[in-house]
């Protein structure tokens, strides 16, 4: 073939692409099928969250926070709240703390299902696709049973929580958690053995922990390359350190595990789930907290560990009552940052492999 | 490691060049003066008893009278969390990049540069990043920026 003339060419891969989860554009530069260099091209999203946020009150950024990350919202409530409270010295009540926590580990498993089953679809099976989302159906009607919406809460407030229980919500949480345990099953015979989903994650996009750790990224993730850091147990925020659970992690760092280390999370946060049904005390909801109050001056960094890696909120007060500055940080954000440096060198049917199970959402990334 | 054995450490290491602020809520905060930023952060990734490998955040925030550069880091081996900040001048708003330390910061200080319109020297790729590739109206988060048409919300 001595004859025959070769050169590298630009492929786009977006922003309108089904397995770019949003719009996000990545300009390929391919040589044949093997993907040589990876561009990100974002902000077809940009919304000024953080600008808007600056003309508002605290309690009113709540709902602007909700669209920061859509899928995890409950997280998203919890650590703009905790920015707040952290700035003006609010108690929260024991009751909320439980109810926080049920909700911020409902919300993982139903991200986490979500998850599990869109990378499957891009992958090329359609029936996980189906059952990740008929199970995420019951947790969103616990949900929309207790705050009356589905997708963006704004449950968790400065304080406390908007609203209590309902009485039927605690039998109905137990239930669900008990039918998503036994559907696991389901799930992992569907693809852990699969000699096709095997053939198309093992071995796929190996991130290296070091390279992991040196761009940021976060979240399971940063856990599938092996790295033990779960900010729940590490930085301990609300009442995790209560509970009995572990922090799992996976040692191949390849598509495959960012697959599997999902699933272990969902069985970690049902336990948790489980004892905090079982611990949730009687008692008040919201600490007492005027609509339109005025942290004094001062400024700090929230964060939480949400379903995709580190989701920080920076905030800063002058002692007025909008703040002077909020800032969003996203676990999106350091994954795409990573992809170009441990995504190339492969066909680009595996790219979308690798960028499905990074488990990115664009809106996150470009606030 | 605990908060006062971070503090201790920090004041043995790099007391003459980080001044602790009392307006942390949660973590430490110092203040760290620009000629000294790159010496303070190698030394902050480096030396073995603070190793902040892990490089969070950061990101302007524009006060009326200056800029402030926040850094958030924290440490996995020690578990352990610190921010920063650097202090410009409205007048010469630009800052050393810290990429070559912690290759994350290349996204953060990008989107610093577009938003803040705060000069990044030494920066690989300043180019344009959440804003349209033609735009010219301006830095967006700077205070006396508003969108065309904006009506400001009535006082409650």
């Amino acid at each position: 073939m001595g004859g025959l003339k070769t050169e590298e060419f630009i492929v786009n891969m977006g922003p309108q692409h089904p397995s770019t989860h949003g719009v996000c554009r990545l300009m390929l530069t391919m040589d044949g099928e093997i993907v040589k260099k990876i561009e990100p091209v974002i902000g077809y999203l940009h919304r000024a969250l953080e600008k808007i946020c600056e003309n508002r009150t605290y309690a009113q950024c709540i709902p602007i926070s909700d669209r920061f990350e859509y899928v995890t919202a409950m997280s998203c409530n919890q650590v703009f709240s905790m920015a707040a409270e952290r700035l003006a010295g609010i108690e929260i009540p024991e009751r909320a703390e439980y109810i926080r926590v049920i909700m911020l580990e409902l919300n993982r498993i139903a991200s986490h299902l979500i998850f599990y089953g869109v990378t499957a679809m891009d992958i090329g099976a359609l029936t996980p696709f189906l059952y990740g989302l008929r199970e995420r159906e019951a947790i969103i009607d616990l949900f929309e049973m207790t705050c009356g919406q589905r997708l963006t809460y704004n449950y968790i407030r400065p304080g406390g929580v908007s609203k209590d229980l309902p009485k039927e919500f605690v039998p109905q949480c137990r239930s669900t958690i008990a039918m998503i345990k036994e559907k696991l099953n389901d799930y992992e015979g569907l693809l852990n053995e699969n000699p096709i989903w095997l053939a198309r994650t093992k071995g796929v996009g190996y991130l290296d922990p070091k390279l992991a750790i040196a761009y940021g990224v976060s979240g399971p993730v940063l856990r599938a390359s092996g790295v033990d850091y779960d900010i729940r147990r590490d930085d301990p925020y609300s009442i995790y350190d209560r509970f009995d659970w572990k922090v799992c992690t996976r040692p191949n760092g390849d598509t495959y595990d960012r697959y599997l280390i999902r699933l272990d999370e969902i069985k970690q946060s049902i336990k948790i789930i489980e004892q905090a049904l079982d611990g949730l005390p009687e008692g008040n909801i919201k600490a007492k907290v005027s609509p339109n109050f005025k942290p004094p001056a001062g400024e700090n960094y929230a964060r939480v560990e949400n379903s995709r890696g580190e989701l920080g909120t920076y905030m800063q007060s002058t002692g007025e009552k909008k703040p002077l500055r909020v800032k969003m940080r996203g676990g999106s954000f350091c994954q795409l940052q990573a992809l170009p440096h441990f995504g190339t060198e492969c066909f680009i049917a595996d790219l979308v492999a690798i960028f499905a199970s990074l488990d990115i959402i664009l809106p996150e990334v470009d606030r | 490691m605990t908060k006062e054995q971070l503090q201790t450490a920090i004041t043995e290491k790099l007391g003459d060049k980080m001044t602790l602020l009392d307006t942390g809520r949660h973590d430490l905060m110092y203040e760290v003066k620009r000629e000294n930023l790159l010496e303070v952060c190698k030394t902050l990734k480096d030396d073995e008893s603070l190793a902040f490998d892990y490089y969070l955040n950061s990101h302007g925030v524009d006060t009326k009278e200056k800029f402030e550069v926040v850094y958030n880091l924290a440490s996995i081996i020690h578990k352990t969390r610190i921010d920063f900040k650097v202090i410009l001048p409205y007048d010469s708003a630009e800052i050393e990049s810290v990429q070559t330390i912690w290759p994350g910061a290349n996204w953060f200080e990008r989107e610093m540069w577009e938003l803040y319109g705060i000069n990044v020297l030494n920066h690989d790729n300043l180019t344009r990043f959440l804003l349209a590739d033609d735009w010219d109206k301006g830095f967006p988060m700077r205070k006396d920026w508003d969108a065309p048409g904006f009506i400001r919300m009535p006082e409650l």
